[in-house]
């Protein structure tokens, strides 16, 4: 065991010569290295908070911007429900005016078809009942309508006289009109009765196919009718009495 | 059979003759520099680092976070010094399992050369942090009656690192030479595993014995861990 002192002063020059290559060639470049790193790190970190702050700031922004779309959304849906029910109520009360209307127009239309109906069914009853008694009289009586309605007519006269003159003060023509032309001798019939009351009186027959069959005597201001349609309506009047009288009243009539 | 490689002469340059133990340090030394530069050649910022350079890394980092451990602060010089310490001697005993190879470690004069470049780093390093007289005025302390055991410790402490190292390594490398001739093939692998454990072993105390004396040079005299050292 001894020391070579040259061998000394070689190592301590080694060593030192170690220590500068190392510091050379480990030492500066990885420290430089890790604090270059350890730097970058650090910026990234600082840009990540940056960046996570603006995001932060965006989110809420966002969410800032989202809510009052929300809310924007939320009124906007509200006025369009409320527009499209107020659409709604004016399309349904016009719907249920045309209805109204409509159906006044319908319930119109058939009591015009209702009313022409049953003036055809009186036209048609009444032309019945006239040819039915032209026909019963001519095969049971031997004998026509006419003078049958000349007949009556003078009894009526007959019956209201009094009623007759008043009404028709002092007349110088009378009229008779019938559906059809009256024989000579039921004209005859009938001026005479009327002359029986007033004397000097003019009487003119004429017809009218408007008219219903039937006689019609205007006298002055008087008007008397018998013609199948006052007839018929009279019978109307009476089953609208007894349908108002109720089934015991018609129960009674059978 | 030669105790200390110093003995060696592996060759001449200009007539000036080369021993094993500066042939060996010097392969040391380029194993070490060869190395470093061929990790560290491509070392950039924006270049990932690969494995190499992580294990490089992580060494340089583990000897940097012992020597801030102990020096209670950050300092790049030490870490030069203490740090180049512990690689060579760590490398030099590592490649005692190379057949052939005899560690620079196991000669005097290499212990010697480390034990005086502490010697003097530690005044050096001492002065440079307090002053001239700062330094020198840890000598006197705690009262100048401690002035020559202060001088004899600082030596003492330099003889004992460089006979420490050179005693474990060399026992080593002759135990091991030994057995190789009464048992040639067995003992000597054990041997040298123990070796390679004393090795590293030796390494880390060097260093750390190298730091904590600088260390004490260099910090500032506080009354309160002096009062517990002493305790």
């Amino acid at each position: 065991m001894s020391i070579d002192w040259i061998t000394v002063a070689a190592q301590l020059a080694n060593f030192l010569a170690l220590v500068w290559l190392l510091k050379r060639f480990l030492y500066r470049p990885i420290l430089d290295g890790i604090d270059a790193r350890e730097a970058e790190i650090s910026e990234r970190m600082q840009v990540a908070v940056h960046a996570k702050e603006k995001a932060r700031a965006a989110e809420a922004d966002y969410r800032a911007q989202l809510s009052t779309l929300q809310s924007e959304q939320a009124s906007a849906t509200e006025a369009v429900l409320r527009k499209a029910e107020e659409e709604k109520n004016a399309l349904l009360a016009e719907a249920h005016d045309r209805v109204e209307r409509e159906r006044a127009a319908w319930a119109a239309h058939l009591n015009d078809e209702a009313r022409a109906f049953t003036a055809k069914m009186h036209r048609a009853g009444g032309h019945a009942l006239l040819e039915l008694t032209r026909k019963a009289l001519t095969d049971l009586a031997d004998d026509t309508l006419e003078p049958r309605i000349a007949a009556h007519l003078g009894r009526k006269i007959a019956a209201m006289d009094t009623e007759l003159q008043r009404a028709a003060g002092k007349p110088d023509e009378a009229l008779v009109t019938s559906h059809e032309a009256l024989p000579r001798s039921v004209q005859g019939e009938i001026s005479a009765t009327l002359r029986e009351r007033f004397p000097d009186l003019n009487v003119r027959f004429e017809t009218s196919a408007a008219m219903a069959p039937g006689l019609s005597l205007s006298l002055g201001g008087a008007q008397l009718s018998w013609t199948v349609d006052t007839y018929i309506d009279g019978l109307d009047a009476l089953m609208a009495d007894q349908l108002a009288s109720g089934p015991d009243a018609m129960g009674g009539a059978r | 059979m030669t105790l200390s490689p110093d003995e060696t002469i592996m060759f001449m340059i200009w007539g000036i003759p080369v021993n094993a133990t500066i042939f060996y340090t010097w392969i040391v030394m380029a194993v070490l520099t060869g190395a470093s530069m061929l990790i560290t050649r491509n070392l950039r910022p924006d270049v990932p680092p690969n494995r190499w350079r992580t294990a490089l890394e992580v060494i340089v980092q583990g000897i940097q976070s012992q020597i801030e451990e102990i020096s209670q602060g950050p300092s790049r010089h030490l870490l030069y010094f203490a740090g180049t310490l512990f690689l060579f001697v760590a490398v030099s005993n590592l490649l005692l399992v190379v057949p052939g190879f005899e560690p620079p470690t196991s000669s005097l004069s290499t212990t010697t050369a480390l034990a005086l470049s502490v010697l003097v780093a530690v005044p050096l390093f001492g002065i440079t942090s307090r002053g001239l007289g700062g330094y020198f005025k840890t000598y006197l302390e705690p009262s100048f009656i401690m002035l020559p055991f202060n001088i004899i410790s600082e030596f003492s402490r330099g003889i004992s690192l460089a006979i420490r190292l050179y005693g474990n390594i060399m026992s080593g490398a002759v135990i091991a030479a030994i057995l190789l001739t009464v048992a040639p093939f067995f003992f000597p692998v054990v041997m040298d595993l123990l070796g390679l454990l004393t090795g590293m072993i030796q390494a880390y105390i060097f260093a750390i014995l190298a730091t904590v004396y600088i260390s004490s040079a260099t910090k500032p005299a506080n009354p309160s861990t002096t009062q517990k050292d002493n305790s």
